[in-house]
C-alpha cells in the first residue's frame, strides 16, 4: 500500500509536466478552434466548425460558400518544404554524423561540441546574417559578380530555396545527433564481416550501415520535420512573407487578422499530420524492437 | 604440396604515439588443405595477421600470396578468404538464412541459388531449422557455428578463424574442435586458425606456428613442437617443463652427463659440435619422469616437498638439493592414492632420451 503510493508521488512530476505542458494547452487550443471568431481578438463562447471549414471554403458577402485552395495551398507547401528539408537534412547530415563517428573517440566528443556551437547564438540573428548573405548586394551575389560568374543579382533572398536553407540551416543538428548515436553504436566488426564476404563499400552502406541506423535516421527526421512544418522564423525572414507558410499563417490569425479560432485550427491540423508522422515511427520502432526478442 | 598463403617479410607497425611494431619481419607458407594455427601469448601479433591475410588492415612491408595469386593491396572484398570472427559479427538485422546467403548474393548469385547453398551450409552445421530466426534468438554456440556457415558459404579458398571457441563454455568448446575439424576434412578448405590455448591447438591443427612478440618462434607439428621445441619460450609456452642451465661433465657413446647444480647429474643425448664444457640449457618434461624408491644407485634423488593433485594425475614437487628441484607428473592409478607423500625421500629415473637440449640463450 505504501509502495503503491510512493509509486504515485514518484510519477507525479511527470504526470504534473506532461499535464500542464502538453494536455491542457492542447485541450485549449482544440476547444479555440471549435469557437466563434472575435472580430476584437479573442473568441465568442458559441460552438462551430466555421474555423475549420475555412481552411477549404471561403463565405462570400452573400454568404455562400465556395471552394478555396489558398489555404490548402499553404499546408501542402509547408509540408512539401518541411519534407524537402528532412531529405537534404539527412542527405548533407548522414555523411557528418558518419565521419564523425568513425573518428578516435577523443576527437568524437570535440565535433559533437562544434555541431552545437550555432545554438549558443539566438536564431533570429542567425537567421537575419543569413539575409546578408544572400540578398542581392549580400556575399553570394557580390561574389558571383566580382568573379564574373552572372552580370546581375540572382534572385536568392525570398525564395522556397532561401527558406529552405534556412529550414536546413537551423535544423540539421538535430538530424545529426541522432544518427550519430545509432552510428556511434554500430560494430565495426559487422562492416568488417560484409567487406569479407564480398560487400563493396557501397554495398556496405546500404545492407549493413542504413539499416542498423534507421533508428537515428527516423528519429533525426522526425525532429527535423516537426519543427520545420511550423516553422515562423525563416519562412518570415527569407521567405520575406511572399510564400506564406504555417507558421507564419498562424501568427497571422493571432496578430492582425484577429481570427483566433482559424489560427487554432490551423494548430491542430499541424497536430494532426506531425501525430501521423509519429505514429508512423511508432509502427517502425516496434518492428524493429520485436526483431530483437525471442517469440 | 601447394602452397595456399604465402606470407613473405611481412611487417606491420601501427604508427600512433608510441608505434608499435605489431609483426617483425614474418615468413612462411600455409599449405593447402592444411588446418593451421597461429598460437601464442596475448598481444603477440596473432589477429593482426589473419587482419592482414584478410584484407582489413594494410601492410607496412612484404608480400602475402594467395594460390600464387598477389594479393598484398586488395581490398578485403576482392580476397577469396573469409573470416569467422571471435564475437560471431552476425548481422543482427538479417535472418539465419539471410545472414549465411549474405555472401553468396555478392558473388553474384540469384537469391533462389544463394538460399538454397545457403540452407545446405546450415544443413552442415545441424542449425536447418534455425534459418528463419534472427541472430539474437539464438544461443552462443549457436551463433558460433552460424558464423561458421556464413563464412564457409561462398567456399572461400583459405577461412581464418580468430579464437573462435574463446567465447563458448569448456563443454561446447570440446565438441566445437571436433566438429571444427570435421568441416574443414569434409570442405577440404584450409584454415588458418588463431588461439592462445595450447591444449586447442595441440589437438586441433596439421600445423602450428608458435609466436611470440612478434615473431615466429617455430612452425612444425604438433607433436614436434612438444617433443623438440625450437628455444625456451616455445618449450615454456606448450605443456610444462623443468628447466636446467647445465654444462657438460663428460660424453662417452652417445651419453653425455651434465652437471645442474651443486653435485647433481643428469644423463642426456650428445649435442653435435658443442665444445667441451660449453654452457646449454636442458629440459624435460614432468611426465617423462618415474619416481621410484629411494635407492643410493640411482644419479637422482630428492626429498617430495609438495604433492599437487590434478584429476588424472598428481604433480611432485621434489627438492634436488637447497637451491634445486622438479616436478614430476604421475598419472594416477586405479586406486587413486598417491604413490608418495610429502617429506619421502625418491629417487628419480630419467630416460636420457628423454632429456632436451636447448640453446643457452636466446629469445
Ligand atoms: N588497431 C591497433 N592500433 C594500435 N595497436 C594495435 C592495434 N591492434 C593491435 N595492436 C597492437 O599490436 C600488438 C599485436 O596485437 P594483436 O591483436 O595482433 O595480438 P593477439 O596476438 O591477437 O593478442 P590476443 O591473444 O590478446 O588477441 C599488440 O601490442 C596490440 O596492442
Ligand atoms: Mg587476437
Amino acid at each position: 500500500m505504501i509502495n503503491k503510493i510512493k509509486q504515485y508521488v514518484g510519477i507525479m512530476p511527470a504526470i504534473f509536466v506532461i499535464g500542464f505542458f502538453m494536455f491542457i494547452p492542447i485541450l485549449i487550443i482544440v476547444t479555440y478552434s471549435l469557437l466563434e471568431a472575435n472580430p476584437y481578438g479573442g473568441v465568442n463562447w458559441n460552438l462551430t466548425t466555421e474555423a475549420y471549414t475555412k481552411i477549404l471554403y471561403e463565405r462570400d458577402l452573400f454568404d455562400e460558400i465556395s471552394f478555396n485552395s489558398a489555404y490548402l495551398v499553404i499546408i501542402f507547401r509547408s509540408i512539401w518544404i518541411a519534407l524537402i528539408t528532412v531529405i537534404l537534412c539527412l542527405v548533407a547530415g548522414f555523411p557528418v554524423a558518419y565521419y564523425i563517428a568513425i573518428q578516435p573517440p577523443s576527437r568524437r566528443n570535440f565535433l559533437i561540441l562544434l555541431i552545437t556551437v550555432p545554438f549558443w547564438t539566438n536564431l533570429l540573428i542567425r537567421t537575419y546574417s543569413w539575409i546578408l548573405v544572400l540578398r542581392d548586394t549580400g556575399l553570394v551575389n557580390n561574389s558571383l559578380q566580382v568573379f564574373g560568374i552572372t552580370d546581375t543579382p540572382v534572385k536568392l533572398l525570398y525564395t522556397e530555396g532561401a527558406i529552405a536553407l534556412g529550414l536546413i540551416y537551423t535544423y540539421i543538428p538535430f538530424m545529426i545527433l541522432p544518427i550519430y548515436a545509432s552510428l556511434e553504436r554500430l560494430d565495426v566488426k559487422l562492416i568488417e564481416a560484409s567487406r569479407d564476404l564480398y560487400a563493396t563499400r557501397w554495398i556496405t552502406l546500404r545492407k549493413i550501415i542504413l539499416p542498423l541506423s534507421m533508428p537515428g535516421i527516423v528519429a533525426g527526421s522526425i525532429l527535423v520535420f516537426i519543427p520545420a512544418l511550423g516553422a515562423f522564423i525563416a519562412p518570415e525572414l527569407l521567405g520575406g512573407g511572399q510564400k506564406l507558410m504555417l507558421g507564419s499563417l498562424v501568427q497571422l490569425q493571432f496578430s492582425s487578422a484577429r481570427n483566433w479560432p482559424f489560427g487554432s485550427a490551423l494548430a491542430v491540423i499541424i497536430l494532426i499530420v506531425v501525430m501521423l508522422a509519429l505514429m508512423l515511427y511508432a509502427r517502425n520502432a516496434h518492428k524493429n524492437n520485436s526483431e530483437g526478442t525471442i517469440h | 604440396m601447394a602452397v595456399a598463403v604465402s606470407v613473405r617479410n611481412v611487417k606491420k607497425t601501427y604508427h600512433g604515439s608510441p608505434s608499435i611494431d605489431a609483426l617483425k619481419n614474418i615468413s612462411f607458407d600455409i599449405h593447402h588443405n592444411e588446418f593451421f594455427t597461429l598460437l601464442g601469448p596475448s598481444g603477440c601479433g596473432k589477429t593482426t595477421l589473419l587482419r592482414l591475410i584478410a584484407g582489413f588492415e594494410d601492410l607496412t612491408a612484404g608480400k602475402l600470396h594467395l594460390f600464387e595469386q598477389n594479393i598484398s593491396h586488395l581490398p578485403p572484398e576482392k580476397r577469396p578468404v573469409n573470416t569467422v570472427f571471435q564475437h560471431y559479427a552476425l548481422f543482427p538485422h538479417m535472418t539465419i538464412i539471410e545472414n549465411v546467403a549474405f555472401g553468396l548474393r555478392r558473388l553474384g548469385k540469384t537469391e533462389n541459388e544463394a538460399n538454397t547453398a545457403a540452407e545446405k551450409m546450415l544443413e552442415l552445421v545441424h542449425l536447418d531449422d534455425f534459418a528463419t530466426r534472427m541472430p539474437k534468438q539464438l544461443s552462443g554456440g549457436q551463433q558460433q557455428r552460424v558464423a561458421l556457415a556464413r563464412a564457409l558459404a561462398p567456399q572461400p579458398k583459405v577461412l581464418l578463424l580468430d579464437e573462435p571457441l574463446s567465447a563458448l563454455d569448456l563443454k561446447l568448446r570440446q565438441n566445437m574442435r571436433l566438429e571444427l575439424k570435421r568441416l574443414q576434412r569434409e570442405t577440404g578448405i584450409t584454415f588458418v586458425f588463431v588461439t592462445h590455448d595450447q591444449e586447442e591447438a595441440l589437438a586441433m591443427s596439421d600445423r602450428i606456428a608458435v609466436m611470440s612478440a612478434g615473431k615466429v618462434q617455430q612452425i612444425a607439428k604438433p607433436d614436434e613442437i612438444y617433443e623438440t621445441p625450437a628455444n625456451r619460450f616455445v618449450a615454456d609456452f606448450i605443456g610444462d617443463a623443468n628447466f636446467y642451465d647445465a654444462s657438460i661433465v663428460k660424453s662417452e657413446n652417445d651419453v653425455t652427463t651434465y652437471q645442474i647444480g651443486n653435485g647433481v647429474h643428469l644423463k642426456g643425448p650428445l649435442r653435435p659440435n658443442m665444445p667441451d664444457n660449453a654452457k646449454v640449457t636442458l629440459f624435460v618434461r614432468p611426465e617423462k619422469i618415474s619416481i621410484i624408491n629411494f635407492s643410493t644407485l640411482e644419479l637422482v634423488s630428492g626429498e617430495i616437498k609438495d604433492i599437487v593433485y590434478l584429476g588424472s594425475s598428481t604433480d611432485y614437487q621434489i627438492e634436488l638439493n637447497s637451491s634445486l628441484s622438479i616436478v614430476v607428473r604421475n598419472e594416477n592409478q586405479q586406486n587413486g592414492l598417491a604413490i608418495a607423500k610429502p617429506g619421502d625421500k625418491v629417487s628419480l629415473r630419467i630416460d636420457p632420451t628423454s632429456i632436451r637440449i636447448l640453446e643457452s640463450e636466446n629469445s
